[in-house]
């Protein structure tokens, strides 16, 4: 080619490359680092802040670490742009482990995403969040989990379920609760939830198999239309349930008479059951474990659901229904597997080979199966070495006579392949089929024989290592198949020895000669051509390597020990030796010299008494072979069908063998007709399902009944505790609302209590009562916080041991912020413990210091804030004290503005000029305001707030009963309901800052009884002004610790479900 | 849990790491591509591993186009998952990336750095936490759009790109047919139905006939409107010897009565894999003859038509290795171009056959000094495709179009060509 029209061609191809890559990413790719980053992460276009983000995706790409970008990114995360979103999810997603605590300030904008009308956008907040693994907000992960699998979209919910298993790794102890987000995920009408729920519960609680009974036959019907990659877990699933709910199938081919090799089922049934570790290798089938029959519903179903699976287009999914049909199905269908498994082999080279290591595990089993198949395992030119290895094997497994000519006949095709290792163990593999099937023993050694003194292979001019690998293999071959019936192939043996001359290769040598040496004194002709082979081997020793060295030095002296008698032969035998001893003995390899010394002790000797002895002991030595070791059961690797173990041969970790057969007890046994029952009372409503378990107790039998009951039971428990509450708590609006005598007590309650309180003001009975009872409730807590309210809890801020004396305490306030409503308000107390005077005590707060990284003024939250309120809000700095004499304390109101109700702020505290660190700790019960509502408005906002908005929560409280005690020494005439209800007020109201809107006395004929007692308290959040109501319902005898109800309705259901917990803790 | 860790996209020909996803918590090392590399070179002559065990990781490659695709995991899962995931993967990927550039462009490595924002954004929505989310192709579509030459064009003027995520949830992931989009779209009531197969064939060093089975597709492309339902039915489902489904097809109407019923998804897509074994007749033959005396081989080897199909066969083209022990060649034919790849592949490309000759190739072989006669025998493989035919015999009966308002152009078409289609000698 001209060189012009080269460099045209040239040019040509670069222009239309060039086309190619128009409007594509590919100048970021190859340069993403050739503007600065950073100020395209804060740019206000979307486009700029793309680009910047792509660049970062091109570094991870590349390698590089480009976490040091994490703060201007995470604020993006706030973009309202789906491909911004998507960008900065997926750099979070890499980097969030590393950078903790940037991370959390993305969480806000998750939740807030998490409401949008976008599902898109729902799930990709969700699978952000729960993918960035952060152990703190744990909580929080299970609140937008629990919301989600409640979503419209089935999308969001699959999710969610996905969701599931990440929450799990990070935070183990809520298991419970998962278990009935999947139990709830389970039962979804959605066929793509479903599959993603097995997902989940197989990774979270894979051995609950009553979930699983609960759900079987919805399951198993649902199987054909989940998504295909759940479908290979949930086959799994309910697998490992069968067989521990049924045990094995006595049917099965893993117990059959199909089964050509008896031992090797049962050892494969042991290992799918036992695992390797376990399993002792004695090869005995297991008889003690329980046997379930294919007769079985269940197991009948699973087989009808998995048998169409085999016509998947997923061979994943074909694989795991055929192991289910291995496994569980009766002999005589199992047939059916055969054909969909051997079509895998056309799907694609790689999966080929994980399908044949497969098919040679269950060909081991049942060759009979695969026999007619033969076809299916004959090489083609494209496969890998690999898989011709493989398929070998198979077809040693499965050849029987009828099936041999073919496969000989294919064979002989593959002894002239380009590549020599696949011939010799094509080789290897003959030898292995005449040992199994005597009947070819004659052609196969007539084969070999002649494949060995082929031309190639021993002409000494050319030689390669694989041709002596062709040739070795094709000797040890006929050694093992000589071994069977020695006598019979007499001939051959002479014809290899005869060639002897002509073979060059060491290995092989020795392999001959040991042949010669074991079998010299067997049949006619060999014990007459001893002597000529003999003075053969000394003459060619000296030329040997030391491999045959060895062998002749062996072979020597047996065929002397072998010789009886002192006949012309023994004598020429015995000088024979001699001389190769002699030359042995000044060998240059010391491992012959030590032969040849070892050899001449044993035969040199000359004393005639000894002779016999040590003819014996040679013999015994060189002649008597040990026992051929028992079925080499210890070897045989089995694992369950369709696993990584199976093909890589050793269990990966994670590997979980069958559970044990019949381990699951369920109580209730799903018959047809009970499962029915069950299924049914699944879809309705759990008050449904217990009025027709009481017609089915009228009609149906005694039985069925019993059973059903059985299964009911946690779900009457549910709904007992629900009806009740939902009743109590309707009787106590109504009674409140419009029943005068409710009224009266409540009120009268209300005023023995506040009797206390000097400032109470008497407001007049009538329509604005409660509005009355409300102001004077605010003044109450306000005043008598002192003297009713115990303190307040304080954190400590500064210990005095680590600052010259001076110690900070801090304690939350009931206050609101003069200056925003944002902020809350924390008294801080400073003490000097010294002796010397502290001065200019002052705190700042880390922003001040100039590290921007997590300073308050992050942009992410200025943008909620500034939605709240226009101007920005500052940390309200602190009046410094100049002054700190020793042992005196001074106090002072600090106003905060947390970024996070769970996130702690970062303070410097300085004195003396010196600057120490401190963390202000938020406490999630002072994050709300007083909001006093009366009873009719509360009971209005409640039941905006129902559903999803509401969460609740069951806890005990017995503070009451120490409080009961000391009163009964004051007065005994107090009433005692009066005062626990008192005691519960005052618990919860000095912990955090609620407003009192209502407390209804139970109306009992019981004196004791507490059962109705209900709290009402409001507040309002402190970011979101968002109302947050808790209503609190005891239940019990005053006696006792009251069992305790906290239901909290609020739309910012995070933040409830954070603060619940809170409460919760408060009342314990 | 059954996940993978991590995905890397490594360059075949260089070893360098395109794209690294990590999908769970447990980062994987990019180290571990060194290690397979290493490894990939050491083993690349004829063992492709499918399953790779790493001192850390268990690696699942696949090669596809000049890429690796690589996933890791340190954990029990079936090993076909991470297969037939990747293989979807690079499928999806393919479809993206060289649908809008036009006819037979494949996948390289170039494409996947120039436009590895999509590959980052597809497979974060194929896969989550490592197990495979949502890998409907039209579904993936929707949620991420891919390039077109529209948006390229106007990306390159204004240097805005366009974005590349969709707007908002495809309506058809929550649906029950979660292939299937619902949302109306401009289509041309028209479906097409290809069969689409491969011949498999195997003639030993005797000249008979080992093994003869056909590999078929039907593949659909559909662009029907609103939710049809179509039955396709063939004249004689009987020769159909295995099948694998779409999972829009349903199993009951094919276990009764061998017909397809189904709801297709928009565009194009695979209904139907099956396989017609112990075919009779092969179209094209090929007669090769060795040998060799004194170090040297002579080759000859005739390409004929046998049972004429009754349609061209095409693009016919005769390769085998050379074996390792042959130092020189020298090929020559009589219709057609001879060319010696440097892996010791012969190529040799026919084209059609002439009417008035037979194609034959003859030539020498020099073999390594020391080598008298040579004991190995090359395998001749044989490519072709043939246009309009269905070797098996396989007959589409009708297809019924049901849901529709207007009767829709349906188009068929058959194509063979040769699938492990070879000749011992």
């Amino acid at each position: 080619m001209l060189p012009q029209m080269g460099a045209a061609a040239e040019s040509l191809s670069k222009a239309s490359s060039l086309v190619m890559r128009i409007g594509t990413d590919a100048h970021l790719y190859d340069d993403p680092d050739d503007v600065s980053i950073k100020p395209l992460l804060e740019s206000r276009y979307d486009s700029e802040k793309v680009d910047a983000l792509k660049r970062l995706l091109a570094l991870i790409a590349q390698g590089a670490d480009v976490s040091h970008f994490f703060p201007q990114v995470v604020k993006n995360v706030a973009s309202h742009s789906l491909e911004v979103k998507k960008l900065v999810y997926l750099y979070l997603l890499h980097y969030a482990e590393k950078r903790q605590n940037e991370a959390l300030l993305s969480i806000n904008c998750f939740q807030k995403d998490l409401s949008d009308t976008n599902p898109l956008v729902r799930a990709w907040a969700l699978r952000a969040m729960t993918g960035i693994r952060l152990h703190v907000v744990s909580p929080l992960i299970l609140a937008a989990i629990t919301k989600c699998a409640r979503d419209p979209s089935p999308y969001v919910r699959k999710c969610a379920a996905y969701a599931l298993p990440k929450l799990y790794n990070l935070h183990q102890e809520e298991i419970s609760s998962l278990e009935q987000l999947v139990d709830v995920l389970l039962r979804d009408n959605s066929p793509a939830v479903v599959g993603s729920a097995s997902v989940a519960f197989n990774a979270i609680c894979p051995n609950n198999y009553p979930l699983i009974s609960k759900h079987f036959k919805r399951l198993c019907e649902a199987l054909p239309d989940v998504e295909e990659w759940s479908q290979i877990i949930l086959i799994e699933i309910l697998l490992r349930y069968t067989v521990a709910r049924h045990g094995l199938v006595r049917e099965s081919v893993l117990f059959s008479d199909v089964t050509h090799d008896s031992t090797f089922s049962s050892v494969m049934s042991r290992c799918y059951v036992e695992g390797h570790e376990l399993w002792s290798g004695d090869g005995r089938g297991f008889e003690e474990v329980e046997m379930g029959t294919c007769k079985n519903e269940d197991v009948d179903l699973l087989l009808k659901c998995t048998a169409p699976l085999l016509w998947s287009q997923n061979s994943a999914v074909v694989l795991a229904a055929a192991g289910v049909h291995w496994i569980v199905g009766p002999a005589e269908e199992v047939k059916k597997i055969v054909k969909p498994i051997l079509f895998l082999l056309r799907s694609s080279s790689v999966a080929k080979y994980v399908v044949l290591c497969n098919i040679l595990a269950f060909a081991k089993a049942a060759p009979l199966l695969f026999d007619s198949f033969y076809e299916e395992f004959f090489i083609s030119s494209s496969d890998s070495y690999q898989i011709k290895t493989i398929k070998l094997e198979i077809l040693s497994t499965i050849a029987t006579e009828s099936s041999v000519p073919f496969i000989f006949g294919e064979f002989q095709d593959y002894i002239r392949d380009p590549d020599r290792r696949f011939v010799a163990d094509t080789v290897a593999v003959i030898g292995f089929i005449a040992k199994q099937l005597a009947v070819l023993a004659g052609t196969c050694l007539e084969g070999l024989l002649k494949l060995v003194l082929s031309e190639p292979l021993v002409s000494g001019s050319y030689q390669i290592e694989e041709e002596d690998g062709v040739l070795v293999q094709a000797i040890i071959s006929i050694k093992s198949i000589l071994k069977q019936d020695p006598s019979s192939h007499e001939k051959v043996i002479v014809r290899l020895v005869r060639n002897l001359d002509r073979i060059k290769n060491s290995a092989s040598r020795a392999l001959i000669i040991w042949i010669f040496g074991e079998y010299s004194s067997m049949g006619d002709v060999i014990p007459k051509i001893a002597p000529t082979v003999l003075k053969y081997l000394a003459w060619s020793f000296h030329s040997d390597e030391v491999e045959a060295k060895l062998q002749i030095l062996n072979t020597c002296a047996k065929v002397t020990a072998k010789t009886k008698g002192n006949n012309e032969d023994s004598t020429l035998f015995k000088k024979i030796l001699n001389y190769i001893l002699q030359l042995a003995t000044f060998d240059q390899n010391y491992d012959v010299r030590d032969r040849a010394r070892f050899i001449r002790n044993l035969m040199g000797n000359k004393t005639k008494n000894n002779l016999d002895i040590y003819r014996d002991l040679i013999e015994s030595m060189f002649c008597t072979k040990p026992a051929s070791s028992p079925y080499p059961s210890a070897n045989i690797r089995v694992y369950l069908p369709g696993s990584l173990s199976q093909v890589v041969l050793h269990a990966a970790p994670g590997y979980t063998p069958l559970p044990k057969p019949g381990s699951a007890v369920i109580e209730n046994p799903t018959g047809l007709n009970n499962s029915s029952d069950v299924d049914e009372s699944e879809g309705s409503s759990p008050q449904y399902s217990t009025e027709d378990n009481r017609s089915g107790y009228d009609t149906g039998t005694e039985e069925t009944s019993e059973n059903g009951d059985y299964e009911e039971t946690p779900l009457v428990n549910i709904s007992e505790a629900n009806v009740d509450q939902g009743q109590t708590s309707q009787n106590d609006m109504s009674n409140f609302v419009s029943t005068d005598l409710s009224e009266m007590m409540s009120r009268t309650a209300l005023e023995s209590w506040l009797d206390e309180t000097p400032s109470f003001s008497n407001g007049s009975f009538g329509q604005s009562h409660s509005q009355n009872v409300s102001t004077s409730n605010a003044r109450v807590s306000f005043n008598d916080r002192n003297f009713k309210l115990k303190p307040r809890k304080s954190h400590v801020l500064l210990e005095p041991a680590n600052s010259d004396g001076l110690r900070i305490s801090y304690s939350f306030s009931t206050e609101v912020s003069s200056v925003s409503p944002l902020l809350v308000c924390v008294d801080l107390l400073f003490e000097n413990f010294a002796k010397e005077t502290l001065r200019n005590i002052n705190i700042r707060f880390e922003e001040a210091s100039g590290n921007s990284i997590s300073g308050p003024t992050d942009p992410v939250l200025e943008d909620s804030a500034s939605m709240v309120s226009p101007d920005k809000i500052p940390t309200f700095p602190m009046e410094e004290i100049p002054l700190l004499s020793p042992n005196e304390t001074v106090k002072r109101i600090l106003q905060v503005r947390f970024q996070h109700h769970l996130l702690p702020l970062k303070l410097h505290i300085l004195w003396n000029g010196k600057m120490h660190l401190g963390k202000l700790w938020p406490d999630i019960a002072y994050f709300l305001r007083p909001l006093s509502l009366d009873m009719n408005s509360f009971v209005e906002k409640e039941k905006q707030l129902p559903g999803m908005f509401e969460c609740s929560r069951r806890c005990i409280f017995s503070d009451h009963l120490q409080e009961l005690e000391q009163n009964e020494k004051i007065s005994v005439n107090a009433d005692k309901s009066l005062v626990v209800a008192h005691c519960f007020a005052v618990k919860i109201l000095s912990s955090s800052n609620f407003y009192l809107v209502s407390m209804d006395m139970p109306v009992s004929l019981k004196p004791d009884d507490m059962s109705g007692l209900c709290l009402r308290f409001a507040g309002e959040v402190v970011n979101s002004s968002k109302p947050c109501l808790i209503t609190v319902i005891a239940h019990g005898n005053l006696t006792e610790p009251l069992d305790v109800t906290v239901k909290l309705n609020s739309e910012d259901t995070v933040f409830g479900l954070n603060l619940l917990n809170r409460l919760v803790a408060i009342v314990q | 849990m059954q996940q993978l860790q991590c995905i890397f996209l490594l360059s075949e020909s260089s070893g360098e790491v395109m794209v690294e996803k990590q999908t769970t918590g447990h980062h994987v090392d990019r180290s571990i591509c060194a290690w397979f590399w290493h490894q990939y070179n050491h083993h690349r002559n004829n063992d492709q591993m499918s399953v790779v065990t790493s001192p850390t990781h268990y690696l699942f490659p696949l090669i596809r186009h000049g890429i690796i695709f690589l996933a890791c995991t340190q954990l029990e899962l079936p090993p076909l998952l991470p297969i037939e995931f990747l293989s979807r993967f690079a499928d999806i990927l393919s479809d993206y990336l060289c649908a809008g550039s036009g006819a037979g462009a494949t996948l390289n490595e170039d494409i996947v750095k120039d436009n590895f924002v999509i590959v980052y954004e597809v497979l974060d929505e194929m896969m989550d936490n490592g197990f495979p989310l949502t890998t409907e192709p039209n579904l993936l579509k929707d949620i991420v759009l891919p390039p077109n030459l529209v948006t390229k064009v106007l990306h390159a003027v204004t240097g805005n790109s366009s974005p590349s995520v969709g707007p908002t949830l495809p309506h058809a992931a929550a649906s029950t047919v979660p292939w299937r989009s619902t949302h109306p779209k401009t289509t041309t009531n028209e479906v097409y139905v290809n069969l689409v197969e491969q011949l498999d064939a195997s003639v030993n060093r005797d000249g008979n006939l080992r093994r003869c089975q056909v590999y078929g597709e039907i593949q659909v492309n559909s662009s029907l409107p609103g939710f049809p339902d179509l039955t396709l039915s063939f004249t004689n489902p009987s020769l159909l010897n295995d099948v694998r489904f779409h999972p829009c097809v349903r199993f009951r109407p094919w276990e009764s009565s061998q017909v397809l019923s189904f709801v297709p998804p928009d565009g194009h897509f695979k209904l139907m894999t099956y396989r017609v074994k112990e075919l009779k007749k092969i179209p094209i033959y090929v007669k090769p003859q060795l040998t060799s005396d004194s170090g040297n081989c002579r080759i000859s080897a005739l390409v004929g038509v046998r049972n004429d199909p009754g349609k061209t066969i095409d693009s016919i083209i005769v390769e085998f290795q050379l074996p390792p022990c042959i130092t020189s060649a020298d090929l020559t034919s009589n219709h057609g171009t001879v060319d010696i790849l440097a892996d010791k592949t012969c190529r040799w490309s026919i084209g059609q056959i002439p009417k008035d000759k037979l194609p034959s190739l003859s030539g020498n072989l020099v073999l390594e000094p020391g080598l008298d006669r040579l004991h190995v025998a090359p395998t001749f493989q044989v490519r072709f495709k043939i246009m309009g035919i269905a070797m098996s015999g396989l007959q589409i009966d009708k297809l019924d179009v049901k849901n529709m308002p207007a009767n829709p152009y349906k188009g068929f078409r058959a194509q063979t060509q040769a699938g492990d289609y070879e000749f011992r000698s």
